[in-house]
């Protein structure tokens, strides 16, 4: 199938020429991906908002690539005029992750940063709603970083059904005790099997 | 009120005889299991014919239905919506979530088994129980009342230091008003 572009490459020809930085491609019909160094993400969208009709913030997304220390900000916007979406990923450092607010250009952005703010710990400056937003009183690492354990985490903080109750390593011959049944012949070699195991 | 033991017992008998009659549960949709008591309600399966009704409030609620799985931050709402109930309160499980976290069993949010938390006299499992099963299990506890075995709240009272201990331990700022038991 080879369908002539032609919006997209005008879209890209557009983005390469207000910002040579950039790395620009297209992943398919309808879909182009702008890769952008972190300071000119702003402009980007405001430019791309104001002159192109990017109108629509679909989503703000977050990638923790913890082998090369990075965080990767993803904002996923929606033409409704042309009908293509951008992609517009920046990487931040992940040591101390800081990024400019956008919630001046969207309002609805407020919602997704305060969102990554607490599942990543990355710090939006100028949005002043960085508090609890789902997770209340969350005192250890946030919960969506790739180097926070979560069955270590749930090992410490939950109890275990199979530790507390005394019956669950062998339910059928619980249930046979209590009810006073017999286990039939077929089923005695699945009874001794331990749950645990 | 005489007090010999026989006039209790039938006192008792009467008692029981209205209170299963007339279980109203707390319109509270915890988790995902809210989406099968419309059907259990409604026309189809008509659970009012047993008595089961909504209610407006929990203070006037005898039925607290934890439907599905319980976040930390939920759960803090649902001890204080139990605790305002005013005894006769019941508590139903429903769902594998209530009983040991079911596919939330390692996330991060989820608590994994009710009971610590709360006193639940009637579990209905499944992922998610049909309405039969719910009523069914609302039969289980009908047939409890009437034999005198449902006292969760009761169980609440007298232990409440363990069941407060548990809670503690995964709401870490408690900040909850004391009710006077």
């Amino acid at each position: 199938m080879n369908k002539e572009l032609t919006n997209e490459n005008k879209l890209i020809e557009d983005i390469k020429k207000t910002f040579p930085s950039s790395e620009v491609s297209i992943q398919r019909e309808k879909r182009v991906i702008v890769k952008i160094k972190q300071d000119t993400v702003p402009p980007l969208l405001s430019y791309v908002k104001d002159y192109l009709d990017f109108n629509h913030l679909s989503h703000i997304s977050c990638v923790d690539w913890i082998e090369q220390k990075k965080f990767e900000l993803v904002f996923i916007l929606w033409s409704y005029d042309q009908q293509i979406q951008i992609i517009a990923k920046t990487l931040i450092n992940r040591d101390e992750p800081k990024f400019t607010t956008i919630n001046k250009l969207w309002r609805q952005a407020e919602t997704y940063e305060r969102e990554i703010h607490e599942m990543y710990g990355v710090e939006f400056v100028g949005n002043d709603r960085m508090g609890d937003f789902l997770l209340e009183d969350w005192e250890d690492i946030p919960p969506m970083r790739r180097d926070f354990n979560t069955i270590q985490f749930v090992k410490e903080n939950f109890n275990d059904r199979s530790a507390a109750r005394e019956d669950s390593k062998n339910v059928r011959e619980t249930i046979a005790k209590h009810s006073g049944e017999e286990i039939p012949e077929f089923a005695k070699k699945y009874s001794t099997r331990n749950i645990d195991e | 009120m005489l007090n010999d033991k026989y006039s209790q017992k039938i006192v008792d008998i009467i008692k029981n005889y209205t209170r299963k009659h007339s279980l109203w549960v707390v319109a509270y949709g915890t988790g995902c299991g809210a989406i099968e008591l419309p059907p259990t309600m409604t026309s189809r399966y008509d659970a009012e014919r047993f008595g089961i009704r909504g209610s407006a409030t929990p203070r006037q609620a005898d039925v607290l239905l934890i439907t599905g799985y319980l976040s930390t931050k939920t759960l803090k709402r649902v001890i204080r919506t139990y605790e305002q109930m005013q005894a006769p309160k019941y508590v139903i499980g429903f769902g594998s979530c209530a009983i040991n976290g079911g596919m939330y069993w390692d996330s991060y949010n989820t608590i994994k088994s009710l009971d610590q938390y709360l006193p639940v006299d009637v579990f209905i499992s499944g992922c998610m129980p049909r309405p039969e099963t719910v009523i069914s299990g609302f039969i289980k506890l009908q047939e409890m009342i009437t034999d005198g075995k449902a006292n969760g709240a009761e169980k609440y009272k007298e232990n409440l230091d363990w069941y407060r201990t548990n809670q503690k331990q995964v709401i870490k700022n408690w900040k909850m008003p004391d009710y006077n038991w």
